[in-house]
């Protein structure tokens, strides 16, 4: 009787996802018909965002510099939940914001760098003047980003940036280390933006030898690996001639 | 006394409406989209003239309005609680800000939304309207917040409506608009989302609580189970109306998915953010979300 009205279910389950492919099929000359009006309105939310993010200096990372933008705005308050999560969204919004901006800035002064690790200075450098005018709140957004909930979209976000910026800086391999260069990358960045929070240096000079001497270290680092994956390479070549000229294995 | 006569006329309604239309249960039709010319709705599983629907739905409300409350704890094992809970958490009120909460019927969010103003903001300058079709619901409402507070400081009204044809409410009144576990016994949800949209504020936000589609198959046999048999027996054992309960997990069944219901709040003119959606368990409740702007 149960495994009866289980197998029914089921069954309709399946006719129900069926037609539910065919609606998203039948439908798809109408979204693409409604992406303008979509769009016009997406810019709505990105410009209370926007108009948010000046008011971060005052109410912080929260919904209601989100909510207060939307009411300068001509808004009902309520409109806040355009920052579906509050605070780690307005910060979400931030570091797009930011990157998008780096990007663009770099773009035509990437040339005079012929160095990647130069241009990569270059590029985080960009990128940490962006987060500048919040330096007061960014320790905040720190914060909340470490929260265990909002870990996911910070690595997200921290993975994005670290792969963006090595794909300005001219970088298109595939190679072994992708991962360990990125993360290099990514723990260069994110050092030198707490150090620049503290930092009271004049035009933070003291931020920007910092984050020289990091590249330093990663360079030496790379150095050390790429030797370390060199000695690997040399060593297995050997191992496996050694075995071969035994007859361990076939040619 | 009237209240007393309407449910124990409504099951037998009910059942008459059963036996009429017998013949034209369809279990895996969709719901009417544009249904300007249709001359029927869904009633459960059942097919019936749409100039009916709304006296049928009142029917089951009038008769289970006084249990109503008990119902919703014994169905959702008290989940339901939270479900409101978090509805309210996630719409996250602005001090002042005004809630129109249509099918508000026996006052769940209503109270959330004041307790949160009282609570979080420190704010008494909001307010609710409560509006439901059904007086009986309507009157438990009132009878909850008889003496709260709230009421006393003219922060509740109350009025019987329909969801469809907000006539005495004004263009852009309201800076949020909710609707739990309502719309789905509406006729035309898509005029429902229509007049919220046209009562809102510009910025302001529509939100729907509404039991959705389970999409986990095995998780779906599990909750079909527990709707078609452990949901009418409760209702028959606590509240003595088994019909009712029977519609109620029929209705489900018939309102449309997470997606399609997304697009028909697009439609309306709302923007939504991401999916327009969030499930809860699974997807056995949906909070649909639009921004008028």
């Amino acid at each position: 009787m149960s495994l009866r009205l289980l197998s029914r279910a089921v069954s309709t389950r399946t006719l129900s996802s069926y037609s539910q492919i065919r609606h998203l099929q039948s439908s798809v000359p109408d979204s693409s018909g409604f992406s303008g009006r979509d769009n016009a309105k997406n810019n709505t939310n990105l410009e209370i965002l926007d108009l948010a993010l000046t008011k971060v200096h005052d109410l912080g990372w929260t919904s209601t510099a989100v909510a207060r933008a939307a009411t300068e705005l001509g808004y009902s308050s309520m409109a806040h939940g355009v920052a579906p999560h509050g605070g780690v969204s307005l910060i979400s919004h931030f570091m797009d914001r930011a990157l998008d901006e780096t990007c663009i800035e770099v773009d035509d002064q990437l040339h005079e760098f012929p160095d990647t690790t130069e241009r990569l200075r270059f590029i985080c450098t960009t990128r940490l003047k962006q987060t500048l005018p919040y330096e007061q709140r960014w320790p905040e957004a720190a914060a909340i980003l470490a929260q265990p909930q909002n870990v996911p979209l910070a690595m997200q976000k921290l993975g994005n940036l670290s792969s963006q910026m090595w794909y300005l800086a001219g970088d298109k391999s595939t190679r072994i280390d992708w991962y360990a260069r990125r993360s290099a990358l990514a723990a260069v960045y994110l050092s030198s933006e707490l150090f620049m929070c503290e930092d009271r240096s004049p035009n933070h000079q003291d931020t920007w030898r910092f984050l020289k001497q990091r590249f330093e270290n990663m360079d030496k680092a790379a150095y050390i690996g790429s030797k370390t994956v060199a000695f690997g390479e040399q060593f297995s070549r050997n191992l496996y001639n050694i075995l071969a000229s035994r007859g361990y294995v076939s040619h | 006394m009237l209240s007393i006569t309407r449910a124990a006329r409504t099951p037998a309604l009910a059942r008459a409406v059963r036996g009429l239309s017998a013949t034209a249960i369809h279990r895996d039709q969709q719901p009417p989209r544009d249904n300007a010319h249709e001359s029927t709705t869904h009633f459960g599983f059942k097919t019936v003239p749409s100039d009916m629907k709304e006296s049928l739905v009142r029917g089951v409300f009038s008769s289970v309005a006084s249990s109503y409350d008990v119902m919703n704890d014994a169905m959702s094992m008290g989940v339901h609680r939270l479900w409101k809970d978090h509805f309210i958490r996630k719409m996250a009120p602005q001090p002042g800000a005004k809630l129109l909460d249509v099918a508000g019927g026996t006052g769940d969010i209503t109270q959330r939304f004041l307790e949160y103003q009282d609570r979080v903001n420190g704010d008494s300058t909001s307010s609710v309207h409560m509006l439901d079709i059904n007086p009986e619901m309507l009157a438990e409402g009132e009878r909850r917040f008889a003496d709260s507070a709230w009421v006393r400081d003219g922060r509740i009204a109350f009025t019987v409506g329909n969801a469809e044809h907000l006539e005495s409410i004004a263009d852009e009144t309201f800076d949020a608009y909710s609707i739990a576990f309502g719309i789905r016994n509406c006729t035309r949800p898509d005029q429902v989302v229509r007049e919220a949209y046209r009562v809102l504020k510009p910025g302001g936000r529509f939100m729907c609580l509404e039991f959705s589609r389970v999409e986990n198959p095995v998780l779906a046999a599990i909750y079909d189970f527990h709707s078609f048999n452990v949901i009418p027996r409760l209702g028959e054992a606590i509240a003595g109306d088994r019909a009712s309960y029977e519609y109620l997990v029929e209705s489900i069944r018939k309102f449309p998915p997470q997606n399609e219901f997304a697009q028909i709040i697009r439609d309306a003119g709302f923007t939504t953010i991401g999916k327009g959606y969030e499930n809860l368990i699974f997807g056995t409740v949906a909070i649909h979300t639009g921004y008028k702007f």
